[in-house]
């Protein structure tokens, strides 16, 4: 065994002075980062899968893809935001650019149900659905909760969380 | 109907909330948590509904 030295000790006072100790969670560089963020929105769950963490990109993925899913098969609708009728201070009708921005939050499945035409029927038409409103309320969860998500996988990006 | 909607809603909640809490770091705390918020969805649900049913508008 090796007597100890001044050099030894410095060198183990540093290890136990780090910064940053081995376990915490590190930082990912910034195209990383970027491209975590932006894949979190556009596919719900593949943010956590570009950074590795496999079994939660699964979880979201079913979740909130499911919860989607559900809404459209309730008969929810697509909402855009609309001019206000009458004119309001506003000039959009405030309550179709909030349900707008909830149903956003899913990326890519707004956005291909939109092209594919599913939940774009008129509204007194969809409206006429008993379940018309529940899936309104399943697709404003699925967005909302992908804003979490993503959210998440900055901080896990940003090393913030494991 | 409306129990079944109100439980996949809590459920779908709970499992993404669970899964993105910061305070927990083993499965384990993430569905003690979850079954917590999904637990809190539901009972405040039906507590609120209690409460609102008398009143007629």
């Amino acid at each position: 065994m090796q007597p100890r030295d001044a050099v030894g000790d410095n060198i183990a006072a540093r290890f136990t002075d780090r910064a940053i100790p081995f376990d915490e969670p590190r930082p990912y560089p910034f195209t990383r980062r970027a491209a975590a963020v932006i894949a979190a929105w556009l596919v719900p769950g593949a943010g956590h899968l570009v950074l590795g963490k496999t079994g939660r990109a699964l979880l979201f993925f079913v979740t909130i893809v499911g919860a989607f899913a559900l809404g459209l098969f309730l008969n929810g609708h697509l909402y855009w935001p609309t001019v206000a009728d009458p004119p309001s201070m506003f000039h959009f009708d405030l309550i179709t650019v909030l349900w707008f921005f909830a149903q956003i939050g899913s990326g890519l499945c707004y956005i291909g149900s939109y092209v594919l035409g599913l939940g774009t029927a008129p509204i007194p038409q969809a409206a006429a659905s008993p379940t018309f409103e529940y899936g309104n309320t399943f697709m404003f969860l699925s967005g909302l909760l992908n804003y979490l998500v993503i959210h998440d996988a900055f901080d896990i990006s940003a090393g913030r969380k494991r | 109907m409306h129990l079944l909607m109100m439980s996949m809603y809590a459920a779908m909640a709970a499992v993404v909330l669970a899964a993105v809490d910061p305070k927990a770091d083993t499965t384990r705390q993430r569905f003690i948590h979850g079954l917590k918020v999904f637990g809190s969805f539901l009972g405040i649900g039906l507590l609120l509904s209690w409460l609102l049913f008398p009143i007629p508008w």
